[in-house]
């Protein structure tokens, strides 16, 4: 019997996250590529506008060389905005004009000419800086710049927005994953709890509520007609052995009749009784054998018993036999012991051990029969010192129709323990061979039923 | 059994119908037969029949399925079911739903005759409740639980005990020992050795030790409990 376990929707969060992952990477992707661009465009409307500083210092060059160059710097160093760094020199490093006082120390002055080409980037306190050096004719370093920081705020600002866009979207699909998995386990568990309360033999459980249209809908159908089937299985295995036990009965009913019309021929005819009486227990041991197996693990049926006193009972309808025999007998059961059974199924299964154990034992063997608590269980043990089971026999101890070469003279039809393991398992019991010395010794532990009291 | 007791068969083979007609002829009482359920339940309402025999799977249904309507129907009839489900399982369902006794098919006539005289002794000899049950020598004193053959007490077992009332309460008639292993050990299926033969074996050298020949085995049948009157 399993308990309802509440797992966790493993498989269908694992689907969720990598939806959400891939969701995710997806968007990661498109929004670097934009990133990419505008970045890319920003620093080409940078490149322009320096560009342009050049063109219009390169036309004052043309006109009136440094005179002019150095006008204009001063006349722009006074209106500065910070936006952009000039700066111009004498070939001595005396500072002409500019919007600062040295010459930055990362950059040095390359190629002659106002060309904006082969710009370079530098970066000096926090802010990065497109920048143009020259060395004009004469030897008059000039510097051109332009700073990146409008630039370098909107692509943080993108950043920021990507980042926090991508944490929502984790969120979100944590959420929508979390919920997705919940409603699918919710509607994959009524499944399960279905087929728990099956595997446990209620056969004719069902879900209740109208099938929804969508593919649950349809597995919750699929499993009710295969639950049919098997319930129609079952109620066939039922009747059949109902109609066995009918179509054989009626014509062994007429043998019997005519058979007690025989007169004069007394022992022929209880012989002939005797061998019907054997083939209809024979025939009744098999019908409750199937019986038992097609209702094992269904508690429909079973009551509480008090285990003690059916053992008792049953143990006093034979302990004279066995005395008769000159079995040494022994019973220890603890009173009060009770589990849900059928009576007289648990009074067949013992009836089935001592009549065993009486048929095989010989004169000063000894008898026990043992009944006592273990945990959530009943211990039931019946040993005795008679010959045992050959080793040989004991893989299939329990089939149908084993019976060992040697009993072939002793009455019986192989039947018995089979049967027994069959209504244990009807109970819910555990049956074990322990390995003893001598004889043969059964043990079954019947579930316990805890009395309130 | 006096001035003719009426029995109603209720049975669709009709072998088996005309081997429980010989049974009550025997036993001096006027049988009806039906070989439906339908026409069996009209016949029990309408009857006055002190036993019905009814059979379990016949045309038109389950016999114990009809028990209730025959009991609604305003019938006073002890029920003896004589089926083909004869599992312990069909037996105690039997006796649950309200039948006062369960026949497994195939069935040995005497058992049959035993079960049909005990149920006419039911219907006719109201239950026993005295205190003191006494058979010339021998009484058995029901509240104390005790039995004495000629003033000595006889020790008994509880069991032996169940065994002895359970005789002398059927005294003169045959008891089977399925009968026994049903009413005294309450088991209901066929444990195949003759375990009870022991029991009663016991119970009757405790008797006769004590001087009383109350039980006598009837052979082939089961056993008689007819206390000599001393």
């Amino acid at each position: 019997m399993t308990t309802a376990r509440p797992i966790a929707a493993k498989a269908t969060l694992r689907l969720a996250a990598l939806m959400a992952l891939a969701v995710t990477f997806l968007s990661l992707g498109a929004m670097a590529l934009q990133y990419r661009l505008v970045e890319t465009r920003l620093m080409a409307a940078q490149q322009r506008l320096l560009t342009a500083d050049l063109n219009g210092l390169a036309a004052l060059y043309d006109q009136r060389r440094i005179i002019a160059l150095r006008q204009a710097i001063d006349y722009r160093a006074t209106a500065a905005t910070g936006d952009e760094m000039l700066l111009l020199m004498d070939r001595n490093g005396t500072v002409l004009a500019g919007t600062r006082a040295d010459w930055p120390a990362a950059l040095s002055p390359a190629g002659e000419g106002f060309s904006s080409d082969n710009a370079a980037t530098f970066t000096e306190g926090q802010t990065r800086w497109l920048a143009v050096a020259r060395a004009l004719p004469g030897g008059f370093p000039l510097l051109v710049a332009r700073s990146l920081q409008p630039v370098d705020d909107t692509l943080a600002a993108l950043r920021r927005g990507i980042l926090g866009l991508v944490g929502a979207l984790l969120v979100a699909g944590a959420l929508v994953g979390g919920l997705a998995a919940r409603s699918v386990m919710a509607r994959i568990n009524r499944v399960n709890t279905l087929a728990n309360r099956v595997a446990e033999g209620a056969l004719d459980a069902r879900l209740p509520g109208p099938r929804s249209d969508d593919e649950f809908g349809l597995l919750e159908t699929h499993v009710h007609a295969m639950l049919d089937r098997i319930e129609n299985l079952n109620r066939a295995t039922h009747r059949l052995s109902d109609t066995i036990a009918h179509e054989l009965r009626t014509p062994l009913n007429r043998m019997l009749q005519k058979l007690s019309r025989i007169e004069g021929q007394d022992d022929l005819t209880a012989e002939l009784k005797a061998e019907m009486r054997q083939a209809i227990r024979m025939f009744d041991s098999l019908l409750d054998i199937s019986r038992a197996e097609a209702d094992q693990g269904s508690g429909g049926g079973l009551v509480p018993v008090d285990l003690s006193t059916t053992a008792l009972e049953v143990w006093e309808l034979y302990d004279p036999l066995a005395e008769d025999k000159g079995l040494q007998t022994e019973a220890r059961i603890t009173p009060g012991l009770h589990m849900l059974g059928d009576r007289n199924l648990i009074a067949q299964v013992l009836s089935n051990l001592l009549d065993n154990a009486i048929k095989y034992c010989a004169a000063g063997d000894r008898l026990t029969l043992s009944l006592s608590p273990e945990d959530d269980r009943i211990l039931m043990r019946v040993a005795d010192t008679g010959p045992g089971l050959p080793d040989a026999l004991k893989p299939e101890a329990f089939d149908r129709f084993t019976r060992a070469e040697r009993d072939r003279a002793t009455p019986g039809h192989g039947l018995g323990l089979a049967l027994v393991r069959a209504i244990a398992a009807r109970h819910g019991a555990r049956l074990s061979l322990p390995a003893t010395e001598k004889g043969f010794t059964l043990e079954i532990r019947w579930p316990r039923l805890q009395q309130s009291d | 059994m006096t001035d003719m007791d009426r029995i109603l068969i209720i049975e669709d083979d009709p072998e088996t119908a005309a081997a429980i007609r010989a049974e009550a002829e025997a036993l001096g009482c006027q049988s009806d037969h039906r070989d439906t359920l339908p026409s069996g339940i009209e016949a029990a309402i309408t009857g006055q029949y002190k036993v019905i025999v009814l059979d379990r799977m016949l045309p038109g249904g389950d016999g114990v399925d009809a028990m209730a309507r025959i009991r609604a129907g305003g019938s006073t009839a002890l029920i003896l079911i004589l089926s083909a489900l004869g599992r312990a399982a069909n037996r105690v369902e039997g006796l649950e739903k309200g039948a006062d006794d369960y026949l497994p098919k195939p069935f040995e006539p005497e058992e049959l005759r035993a079960r049909l005289r005990a149920l006419l002794r039911r219907g006719s000899i109201q239950v026993l409740d005295n205190d003191l049950l006494a058979f010339g020598d021998l009484e058995i004193r029901m509240k104390a639980r005790t039995v004495h053959v000629k003033r000595t007490h006889v020790p008994t077992s509880p069991k032996e005990f169940e065994l002895i009332t359970y005789f002398a309460r059927n005294a003169g008639q045959v008891v089977t020992r399925m009968q026994l292993l049903e009413n005294v050990w309450n088991l209901h299926f066929d444990p195949g050795t003759n375990v009870v033969d022991v029991h009663v074996g016991r119970l009757r050298r405790k008797l006769e030790d004590a001087g009383a020949t109350a039980i006598q085995t009837a052979r082939g049948e089961g056993y008689i409990f007819a206390p000599l009157p001393a």
